[in-house]
């Protein structure tokens, strides 16, 4: 069979997955939020779910909120997985041990890991009770709000300790297909440890750390659970407001629900994009 | 071989056509449409060895055993019918289920074949012409239901006309831990002088919740005074009139609540944490049965106790609907039939059980069973039905419930 067939007939199945699934589903949402919904007799396109969204003051603050959890969550999580990479990089003794406890978290889904900071970081949870025990508060409202807040403290806590092994394996990954040669090369010229990592080390991990931070964005932007259980009311994260109006037992509520989506799609695909350009000014080969 | 193959090489499109209609063509039903016109016992008959997928609110685990355990056991017994429960954890979600196989043309092997479901979401299938109608009056446990009671024959306002088999009633009322609030404010008028005095120790669940929504509503026949101008379907210009005065009083209660009411509590579930967790002093729910199944869990303190409040409390009554798509309705309305049977009501009636309110009507029983009812004990915990139905208010037209759900939203949340 010639080798084209082949290839086609190879990548038939997940072809057929993304195109059928994923944009079926796609361009079926965006049906939806034009208005189209035969069932309920809604037969012409129209963009008021749109622009009933986009004139809520309530969309921007969500936006806002989600936006600040994202770039927060991705910020220090960056931050904190390069200061575990340059660490790890190094032989020590019991280092098979921190290995293994830095990625020990990976398997843990993220929903178990908020119902984790419930336990610990609620006026009523575990450290509450610790600072009841030793006179430090008197009732649970004295200690500081950290779920249910507008500061979203819980929800980046969360994040954070989700996504710095992950970032730093990706990093540690990267680290390892260059040599300490540069570096070594750079300080026997003189370069202090700071201009080593600033103008050797940091260019070379740049790319990977980038993909990474790009992606941990995108998904905080776009996840449900997390702000679902561990955030406040109002503003919610752009994804509990997609859901809430989603389930409203009002039908005609389902058109701005797809819009909220598209829009979510939208700014990621928007982020992917923002990544690739940036990629191509900072890699070096 | 050689020349099968050829010849199939030849063929191959016609081949890839017969190859997926056959996959694709329905299969045909296995039940008659015509379900409604066959007698009771060919349903019985018709039923056995099938399969029924009951959606359900899973958020309690005393419900979810009774279920699972002992209406399937009975079900698999009985009628040789698997039960098959799936918890959700909104109604509506199995309303999308089925709203999204209308959409997709699935109109006879649906993935629903019950839904424990009322109010605005009963309202969402019978306007999408979801549900599957007119069986009820063959089931014989239909001569137990009371249709005469206007809560009963009408879903939160709307007529149920056949379309759902009522399986409890329920009635809000308040919960609180006497050993730590002696004194708890019995009426609206109390709770907003109340929560001044002691600031922090109360809030509810945002609209979005159904029992946050439903206290939301107590608020609301307080400030108009009683329910009566809200009855009936929605009016605008009362709405409009009355609207403010609630928010007004919601307002004013805010900076006293739980976090200042900067939030609320995104669900039942967690007011529950809060009150267990001695973060807020009250507690509410539309189930008083579930007080007396959290104190015997540890949840709560021994000490709880409830009350309804002076002005009364709203009532409804909750049901089981079949969707229209469902492909075993046999299996789904024996299903239905054994719920409103007494053997079934008087065992979810048992406070260890769950202590739900029987919806089927007690009178109508022989005698040896309305003793048998009226000798169930009751935990101290939970306040007494019947003093509880004294005071019963009626539920809202849905467009109401969606007018005053939406503008707390905008009026007291944001």
């Amino acid at each position: 069979m010639p080798d084209r067939w082949r290839i086609a007939l190879l990548l038939a199945p997940a072809v057929l997955v993304i195109a059928g699934l994923f944009m079926g589903g796609l361009v079926l949402g965006f049906a939806r939020s034009l208005n189209y919904m035969p069932l309920i007799g809604l037969n012409d396109v129209n963009l008021e779910a749109y622009v009933a969204i986009l004139s809520s003051s309530g969309f921007y603050r969500s936006l806002l909120l989600s936006t600040y959890i994202s770039f927060i969550s991705t910020a220090i999580s960056c931050v904190l997985a390069v200061g575990a990479a340059l660490i790890l990089r190094r032989t020590f003794i019991g280092k098979p041990i921190v290995n293994f406890l830095f990625q020990v978290n990976l398997t843990v889904p993220h929903l178990v890991g908020a119902i984790g900071i419930l336990y610990l970081f609620s006026q009523s949870g575990f450290f509450a009770r610790l600072a009841y025990e030793f006179d430090l508060i008197a009732r649970p409202a004295d200690f500081p709000a950290m779920v249910f807040d507008p500061l979203a403290i819980g929800i980046i806590l969360q994040y954070v300790w989700k996504e710095v092994p992950f970032i730093g394996i990706i990093l540690l990954a990267n680290m390892q297909t260059f040599s300490k040669d540069y570096e070594a090369a750079a300080r026997s010229l003189g370069a202090g440890r700071w201009q080593s990592f600033r103008f050797v080390l940091l260019p070379l991990i740049l790319p990977g750390l980038l993909s990474a931070s790009m992606i941990v964005f995108a998904f905080t932007f776009g996840a449900y659970e997390i702000p679902a259980l561990l955030g406040q009311n109002f503003p919610s994260a752009l994804p509990v407001l997609a859901y809430d109006k989603f389930t409203d037992v009002d039908l005609a509520a389902r058109p701005e629900a797809m819009a909220l989506a598209m829009i979510i799609t939208a700014a990621s695909a928007l982020m992917v994009y923002g990544y690739v350009r940036l990629a191509r000014r900072h890699v070096r080969s | 071989m050689m020349r099968l193959l050829k010849l199939a090489r030849k063929h191959t499109a016609e081949i890839a056509v017969a190859g997926l209609l056959s996959v694709t063509l329905p299969i045909a039903p296995a039940q008659a449409e015509d379900i409604s016109a066959k007698s009771w016992d060919d349903i019985v008959v018709e039923a056995r060895g099938g399969t029924v997928n009951w959606f359900m609110w899973g958020g309690a685990d005393n419900i979810n055993q009774y279920v699972s355990s002992w209406i399937g056991d009975e079900l698999a017994v009985r009628y040789d019918i698997t039960l098959n429960r799936v918890g959700i954890n909104d109604t509506a979600e199995a309303v999308n289920i089925v709203l999204g196989e209308k959409q997709a043309g699935v109109d006879t092997g649906g993935a629903v074949d019950m839904i424990w479901i009322n109010g605005g979401n009963f309202r969402t299938m019978k306007q999408g012409g979801l549900v599957f109608c007119g069986y009820v009056d063959k089931l014989p446990n239909n001569v137990l239901i009371n249709w005469k009671d206007q809560s009963i024959a009408n879903d939160f306002g709307l007529a149920v006309d056949g379309c759902e088999v009522p399986w409890n009633r329920a009635q809000f009322a308040f919960a609180y831990d006497e050993s730590r609030t002696p004194n708890p404010p019995k009426s609206i008028a109390a709770l907003i002088d109340w929560v001044k005095t002691n600031p922090g120790e109360f809030t509810y669940p945002a609209a979005t919740d159904f029992n946050g929504s439903v206290f939301i509503r107590h608020v609301f026949y307080h400030a108009a005074g009683g329910p009566d101008q809200l009855l009936g379907d929605f009016d605008k210009t009362v709405f409009n009139a009355v609207a403010p005065k609630a928010w007004k009083i919601l307002n004013d209660m805010k900076p006293h609540l739980w976090r200042e009411g900067s939030t609320y509590p995104t669900s039942i579930t967690n007011l529950q944490q809060l009150f267990s967790n001695q973060e807020v002093a009250l507690y509410f729910n539309y189930d008083p049965a579930i007080f007396g199944i959290n104190v015997e869990k540890g949840v709560f303190p021994t000490s709880t106790r409830s009350y309804g409040l002076e002005d009364g409390t709203i009532g409804n009554t909750n049901y089981v609907a079949i969707p229209y798509n469902s492909p075993n309705k046999a299996a789904a309305m024996v299903t239905a039939n054994l719920l409103a049977s007494f053997k079934a009501q008087y065992e979810k009636a048992k406070p260890d059980v769950w202590g739900a309110a029987p919806a089927i009507d007690v009178a109508k029983l022989p005698a040896g069973q309305q003793g048998q009812f009226e000798a169930l004990p009751r935990n101290i915990s939970v306040v007494s039905p019947q003093e509880l139905a004294k005071k019963a208010l009626p539920e809202l037209h849905p467009d109401w419930i969606k007018a005053i759900e939406k503008g707390w939203q905008e009026n007291v949340a944001e």
